[in-house]
């Protein structure tokens, strides 16, 4: 691979993990569920395409296994399975967050502040891209507040797999092709059969509480 | 002939093999005997690593088995065992009282197994990646399990313990990742391996900012699935909502199989930095643990959540044997697993018989004498209580004693000292609260024929084994925790 391709490939892969924080940033401030899911599968299909670019410039054939489980796991099953689920319990459209927008934007701009600091010392042991892995941490650190930011069981949710979505980014980024390809399938099955468990269970909890409102899990002290 | 694999697809297809079954009784009996297979083939697995080259591996060292495994595979299988001894007569007495259907119990039959098989695959997995995707696999089978009887409290513990294990694993999966790119050699393409005993061996050429990063992480992350404080919040609802055989479980492998993955992470820090970090680290998270469990034991009203308490107690000592780092402490932190997961899941046991018969854990409703109502579970709960709190004959006195002495031989004067206060107050804590409902004479006329003699077979054998290895350790037992504690303390 002649320098100038790297070149590309690396700037391509810096562009396309910035879109990953931008739309980070555009689920802590939107409201509206359905959006949020939507949201999430185009966070994935960018990730989707951060794999097959690397799978590509560098000849990584495993790569591109990592990109169509991710296209056809994240991209297309999970938001229709989260979608369905939606459907299927009717609940209340609107997410009731505790801090509103603006609050919000602001802590999670210090956050992004803070993944780039904590990822500075470190910069020089990316092999793709500039500051992927401050792009990485700091989709784990708003990840954290976008699940204690919100009080719906299925946001939680959501919130766990853009934490996974950074996971993946800094694996790729940090070590060139990712993890090994039965790494890779494990944590892609885990990750399938969780939102389904996690399914169940907010299934589980709509029936029992008839509300999904982890407010109301609180009768556990002490 | 190969070891491990059985290991892992004995527990694996007796789970499957209860999906397909529909007798109750032939379920029982599927999971009893895939236990009872993983233990005789623990007990060889444990004579196959003390021979050279004292690690046994399989499928192109996929699977790799060291004396510290080996101690994890018996412990893991013993309580197993027990647990399914117990749960059989357990859940006959829950279903002819109503507590649950059909379906739930054959639910609790299939995942058992594949939780079972899933903390075999943390400990017998080279791949630091696979073991975190075994870990993983641990927490959303248990995670059902713990959710079993659909009751509000239930589900409520269930959610928090899958939120934060996951949000935890996510934590320690990014340790991993950083782990992973500490070890890609800058200057070549190929895929360098991800097996442990690989990276132990090129500790001295990782990058020591990046494994430091990655330990802190995976402390952080494992630390939560292993319930150390201040992440431990999960801990005592998950262990006191869940059906006892699982509390059992839960409590007395599962924290330790976690455990065991972040000690992994912990000797290659140490291999590769060469400084104290990480086991100061786990000396002062430890700690922690002890002093925040102690108080709660005090105070705490409900049976199964102060078992849980105890627990974290016990899962805090083991960290400060293992982050004093001298032999003799980390010889002790082996020995208190061991002699933990005997104890813990007689005493479950026993709050699950009380459960079932006084329909309440909160210990002012069920009120004094327990021990006039249930009298062999009475019995077996105070032998198993005075052993969780380290009083002489049973082996965690020894084991505590251990800790302490080496702390104190090694000249750690201060912790020490924190270690003894902590495990005072826990003691006098225990004590105090089971003098409340097990003496005495009942106030409330009590049914007790519903656990009468049921669960004798499980605790007999937890409790026969406690204190029959409390005072007489065999000599291959002697070897493995050597070996283990070697591994441990970076002796090659």
């Amino acid at each position: 691979m002649n320098p100038l391709q790297s070149e590309l490939a690396s700037q391509w892969i810096t562009l396309l993990a910035a879109g990953m924080l931008v739309i980070q940033l555009l689920m802590v401030v939107q409201r509206m569920l359905l959006t949020n899911i939507r949201l999430f599968a185009l966070q994935s299909l960018m990730l989707t395409a951060i794999a097959a670019i690397v799978a590509y410039f560098h000849n990584a054939a495993h790569v591109y296994w990592v990109a169509g489980l991710t296209l056809l796991g994240k991209v297309f099953f999970l938001p229709w399975l989260l979608n369905r689920q939606v459907r299927r319990i009717q609940i209340h459209q609107e997410i009731e967050p505790l801090f509103n927008s603006t609050a919000s934007m602001l802590l999670c701009g210090g956050l992004t502040l803070l993944g780039y600091i904590v990822a500075r010392p470190f910069t020089s042991l990316e092999r793709l891209g500039n500051n992927t892995l401050g792009t990485a941490i700091t989709l784990l650190l708003t990840g954290f507040f976008l699940m204690f930011n919100r009080r719906k069981a299925i946001t939680q949710v959501l919130a766990l797999l853009t934490v996974e979505n950074g996971v993946m980014l800094a694996a790729v980024a940090l070590s060139t092709y990712g993890m090994p390809l039965v790494v890779e399938l494990g944590i892609f099955f885990d990750l399938m059969v969780a939102v389904m468990v996690l399914g169940l269970l907010v299934y589980r909890i709509r029936e029992t509480f008839a509300s999904m409102d982890v407010d109301k899990l609180s009768q556990l002290k002490g | 002939m190969t070891l491990l694999t059985p290991i892992l697809i004995v527990p694996a297809v007796a789970g499957l093999l209860c999906l397909v079954l529909r007798s109750r009784r032939a379920m029982e009996l599927a999971n009893v005997f895939a236990f009872g297979i993983t233990l005789a083939l623990s007990l060889r697995l444990l004579a196959a690593v003390l021979a050279p080259p004292y690690a046994v591996t399989e499928s192109s060292e996929f699977f790799r088995a060291d004396a510290l495994s080996a101690w994890m595979v018996l412990l893991i299988s013993v309580v197993s065992l027990g647990s399914s001894l117990y749960a059989g007569r357990y859940f006959r007495r829950d279903l002819a009282a109503g507590a649950v259907t059909a379906g739930r119990v054959k639910e609790f039959f299939v995942l058992t197994p594949i939780f079972t098989a899933g903390m075999f695959l943390v400990v017998l997995a080279n791949n630091l990646g696979v073991m975190w995707f075994a870990l993983e696999a641990t927490a959303l089978s248990s995670v059902l399990l713990v959710a079993l009887y659909n009751r509000k409290t239930s589900l409520e513990a269930a959610w928090k313990y899958v939120i934060l294990g996951s949000l935890g694993l996510a934590l320690a999966l990014f340790g991993t990742v950083f782990t992973y790119a500490a070890a890609v050699d800058r200057q070549s393409a190929t895929l360098p391996s991800f097996n442990w005993s690989h990276l132990m061996l090129v500790a001295g050429q990782l990058d020591p900012r990046m494994i430091k990063l990655a330990f802190v992480f995976v402390l952080v992350g494992y630390g939560t699935k292993a319930g150390l404080a201040p992440m431990h919040t999960w801990l005592p609802d998950a262990h006191s909502e869940a059906p006892s055989p699982t509390s059992a479980m839960l409590s007395g492998v599962s924290l330790k199989v976690t455990l065991y993955a972040l000690l992994r992470f912990h000797i290659l820090t140490t291999a590769c930095l060469g400084t104290p970090f990480s086991r100061t680290l786990l000396l002062v998270f430890g700690l922690g643990s002890m002093f925040l469990a102690a108080p709660f034991i005090l105070v705490q009203t409900n049976l199964k959540r102060l078992l849980a308490y105890s627990s974290l107690e016990h899962v805090g000592l083991i960290c400060v044997g293992i982050g004093l780092n001298s032999p003799i402490t980390i010889f002790g932190a082996l020995l208190h697993m061991g002699y933990h997961a005997l104890t813990k899941p007689v005493l479950f046991f026993a709050a699950g018989n009380i459960h079932q018969t006084c329909h309440t854990l909160q210990m002012r409703l069920i009120g004094l004498g327990v021990a006039k109502v249930l009298p062999l579970t009475a019995v077996c709960m105070g032998l198993a209580a005075a052993s969780a709190t380290g009083l002489p004959p049973f082996g965690l006195f020894f084991s505590e004693l251990t800790v302490l002495s080496g702390g104190f031989a090694a000249g750690h004067i201060l912790v020490s000292t924190l270690v003894l206060a902590a495990l005072l107050a826990s003691f006098c804590g225990i004590l105090y609260q089971l003098t409340r409902i097990l003496p005495g004479t009942p106030k409330i006329a009590r049914n007790a024929n519903a656990a009468a003699l049921d669960s004798v077979p499980a605790m007999g054998l937890m409790l026969g084994a406690l204190v029959v290895f409390s005072v007489w350790l065999p000599t291959p037992l002697l070897e493995v925790m050597e070996r283990a504690r070697d591994i441990i303390g970076g002796v090659q």
